[in-house]
């Protein structure tokens, strides 16, 4: 048996296969159905249409249902990797069930609301499988064997390293490297915001800065001085590439959780839209 | 081989403790795995970061892909000898002078704290990292959307005849507020555009949607469509589909919401119960039919007879053998000879429109639009006229060398009083201007005056010349009888055979003459080989089929379901009558 296996690959697709039965039971209910009055499109209301909103409705309610299932550890129902593969699978089906029971009239109103939040759901949630196969392979590849706790402590490590090195040189000098270093207690020079992480980059860090300031000044030194502001140069280098990598796991990191920002209210968005739908059509019968 | 490793610690009174170990094998791992030879527990330092290997030699160091220091420099590897200073991460590994029969001993030292100050860099770039609530934008998002897609909407229902608060300070405001809000809101419930006429209604949805939950009822559009007439009588009908038809609510065929008309055009439903329409309706008459194309019945004209008045004869097409397809409509017609191309006879030699005779001098050709007009609307044909249709060539003129003035036309009697007025006007010796008395005809000088018996008669002489004339029109002459069947005599009078022609032939047809206006009038109708008023013209299934299929379209046709020829609402009764009795006004029809 294999180490790992993807929530896609579960059970060699079960739910792939299942949702793509469901999706053809529709669309080919959609096409063979004949609406009871000729001459209109088909609709919501019909028995088809009633029919694939139930369908739509159950599945929505039990897609939020796996929230609740992976908290409960001690529940023998399923294991949490059939349901998150069933989760995926099903959940993208939604689109063309949902899309056969709005028979593909839109305008400005509660039900294209709950569609479009549900196509919103929908979108998040495709990204948070790219993500979840795809991020923690960079992430891996990135930090190679070692962890985001020994990074840092090379970082602080080298830190402390300059700081002992620029003792011994120019006011200058010493005060790029403080500046460097205090910058990287604040913090600052990680992307501190969510939309920084997100993109990955410092819009200036200060490390690479110091690197440049470092490289400038380290031409007008001379004898022992240069010796030492070449380490030094080589320990910020070496710092600025540890920066880089861990700024980039932090990034990795945030695009990995982001989509659950989005896809979990947005789902409840939809459920309370749904709510209001289901109402709406009865209550104006 | 063996090799002398010695662990280096500082205790808590600050004094170094070290502690041997022997390590045999030529190959010394060193790295944070437990299973390395030289363990080197710290994040910093790689699983298998660098490899020592010991031969009689000497030692060498080894560290790709990581990278050592040693003697501060860093590098891949190195040869080691005694004295040397080695750092891995936070360690620094010794290379002492090993004892007698050891290649090789070294010293494992910590160079400082292991995490003191990273961990609580680290903790900070934890804290960073996003900290929004999934849960606290979850209820925002639900209720948020509830709120304004659910509650809002129904608000004005909610507190309907509940006290709201600060209504004494204004009162009717809040609710005047709430009601405009909630009405607003309520439009997100709207799925799409209501259908022109509707329209009317504007944003109030309580208009059809009367009572929450319930589905439109009748009772809701009865009350607009007051005169709108059922299908079939209720009590005819029997049988599963019967059943089904009868609790059919109107909102199941008119369908609002969809846009600018809600007319349907269900030709299933129809065919529901037309498929077998006996078993839903058994009084029905009607044959069965499922569609046009394939088995729609030959039609059925509605025929009259002029002597049996009130008495409609339905005969179908084909139905040739019964010998009654024909109209008995005591006329006499020569459609034949109306329509010789070379033109008839015209008496008068009347001028066309342009006041141009015609080039054959007294001719005149007609074509079927000379006698037959549309109606105003379009639909059917209007009736021919003697005014105005035959009059022009056919004149009424009963003594033309006198008077150009005519008898009347359709009334017997009134043709005889009108020609014994005029005669005995004339006798009276009170002609009027426009008339040449006949010479045969005694006159009175101007001026005598009559006695009794002078009067009587000169009466009784007009008489006597009205009389010649009726029987010249009647008989001799065959005015009336060119067109009319005429029986009787001078005795009890001459008696012109009632008329009665069909204006509807097929009245169960929504057949529309304007929509046909592409098509001549022979096309349908050919009457141009007919010379008996008996014949009939109307075009059979076959004729619409040639330009009509059924309810699935077909290139270069025509598509047409039942509703393109037939009303649905056609009944004679209104529509649900015991609740339409409720709603019409008293007095109503």
């Amino acid at each position: 048996m294999r180490q790992h296996q993807s929530i896609l690959e579960y059970q060699s697709g079960r739910y792939l296969w299942l949702s793509l039965g469901l999706c053809a039971l529709a669309i080919g209910a959609y096409v063979w159905h004949e609406p009871p009055t000729v001459g209109l499109s088909p609709y919501g209301g019909t028995w088809l249409g009633y029919t694939l909103g139930t369908v739509g409705a159950v599945l929505i309610l039990w897609l939020m249902l796996l929230g609740v299932r992976k908290r409960r550890y001690r529940s023998s129902m399923g294991s949490v990797q059939g349901w998150t593969s069933a989760h995926v699978y099903l959940g993208a089906s939604l689109v063309v069930i949902v899309s056969l029971h709005s028979a593909f009239e839109f305008g400005w109103n509660v039900h294209t609301l709950a569609y479009v939040l549900m196509l919103l759901v929908i979108a998040s949630g495709i990204f948070g499988v790219y993500a979840y196969l795809h991020f923690p392979e960079l992430m891996t590849k990135n930090l190679s064997d070692e962890t985001l706790e020994a990074v840092l402590l090379k970082i602080a490590d080298l830190d402390r390293k300059c700081r002992t090195i620029a003792l011994d040189l120019p006011d200058e000098v010493n005060l790029v490297v403080m500046k460097a270093s205090r910058a990287k207690a604040r913090s600052a020079q990680i992307g501190s915001s969510l939309r920084r992480q997100l993109a990955g980059e410092a819009v200036r860090c200060p490390t690479r800065d110091a690197c440049d300031a470092l490289l400038r000044l380290g031409a007008k030194l001379t004898g022992e001085q240069a010796v030492l502001n070449g380490q030094l140069l080589t320990a910020m280098t070496r710092k600025s590439l540890l920066i880089d990598r861990m700024r980039r796991d932090l990034c990795l990191r945030a695009r990995l959780r982001v989509w659950l920002l989005m896809h979990v209210p947005l789902s409840f968005a939809l459920v309370a839209a749904l709510i209001a739908h289901v109402v709406s059509v009865f209550y104006y019968w | 081989m063996e090799t002398l490793v010695t662990y280096v610690s500082i205790n808590q009174r600050g004094q170094a403790q070290r502690e041997q170990r022997r390590v045999a094998g030529a190959l010394l791992i060193l790295g944070r795995g437990t299973q390395c030879q030289i363990h080197l527990p710290d994040p910093r330092v790689a699983l298998n970061h660098a490899r020592i290997t010991v031969t009689e030699a000497g030692a060498a160091i080894e560290a790709e892909p990581a990278r050592v220091v040693v003697n501060g420099r860093e590098v891949g590897g190195a040869r080691l000898s005694v004295g040397d200073r080695i750092e891995i991460g936070p360690y620094i590994v010794q290379v002492e002078a090993p004892p007698a029969g050891l290649p090789l001993a070294l010293a494992v030292q910590l160079s400082g704290s292991l995490t003191s100050k990273g961990s609580e860099f680290f903790r900070r770039v934890r804290l960073r990292a996003p900290q929004i609530s999934k849960r606290r934008l979850s209820y925002l998002a639900f209720f948020g959307v509830l709120l304004l897609f659910l509650a809002a909407p129904m608000s004005p229902d909610l507190l309907k005849g509940t006290a709201l608060p600060l209504t004494d300070s204004r009162p009717g405001m809040w609710e005047e507020m709430i009601r405009t809000l909630g009405t607003s809101f309520a439009q997100t419930w709207n799925p799409g555009p209501v259908s022109r006429s509707h329209q009317v209604f504007g944003k109030d949805c309580r208009a059809c949607h009367q009572f929450p939950f319930i589905q439109v009822r009748d009772l809701a559009c009865i009350a607009c469509h007051k005169t709108i007439k059922e299908h079939v009588p209720p009590v005819e009908l029997t049988g599963a589909h019967g059943i089904a038809f009868l609790e059919t609510r109107c909102a199941e065929c008119h369908l609002d919401h969809k846009g600018k008309q809600m007319t349907p055009r269900a030709q299933e439903q129809c065919a529901q119960c037309h498929r077998d329409v006996k078993s839903a309706a058994p009084k029905a008459r009607s044959e069965n039919v499922t569609d046009f194309a394939s088995d729609h019945p030959r039609f059925r004209l509605s025929l009259l007879d002029a002597d049996r008045p009130g008495v409609v004869r339905r005969v179908r097409q084909g139905d040739a053998a019964s010998g009654e397809m024909v109209e008995r409509s005591n006329l006499k017609f020569n459609h034949a000879l109306h329509l010789d191309p070379a033109g008839v006879r015209d008496p008068k030699g009347v001028r066309d429109a342009a006041g141009m005779r015609d080039a054959r001098g007294h001719r005149k050709v007609l074509t079927c639009a000379s006698c037959h007009e549309p109606e105003e609307g379009g639909r059917l044909m209007a009736p021919v006229s003697m005014e105005r249709h035959c009059r022009q060539c056919h004149s009424l003129a009963f003594e033309p060398t006198v008077t150009l003035r005519q008898v009347p036309h359709g009334s017997e009697k009134e043709v005889a009083t009108m020609l014994r007025e005029f005669y005995a006007r004339l006798v009276l010796g009170d002609a009027p201007p426009d008339v040449k008395p006949p010479r045969e005809l005694p006159r009175m000088r101007p001026g005598a005056v009559l006695g009794y018996e002078d009067r009587q008669r000169a009466l009784q002489i007009a008489d006597q010349k009205a009389q010649r004339v009726l029987r010249e029109l009647f008989e001799t002459r065959g005015v009336c009888s060119t067109c009319h069947h005429v029986t009787g005599g001078s005795g009890a009078g001459w008696e012109v055979a009632p008329v009665l022609m069909a204006r509807v032939w097929m009245p169960g047809a929504l057949f529309t003459h304007a929509k046909h206006s592409a098509q001549s009038c022979t096309t349908c109708h050919d009457v141009r080989g007919s010379s008996d008023a008996r014949d009939i013209a109307m075009p059979g299934i076959a004729k619409c089929r040639e330009c009509h299929v059924g309810a699935r379209a077909v290139l270069g046709t025509v598509t047409s379901d039942c509703a393109t020829c037939h009303k649905f609402h056609a009944g004679r009764n209104y529509w649900h009558g015991a609740v339409q009795a409720q709603m019409l006004p008293r007095g109503a029809k």
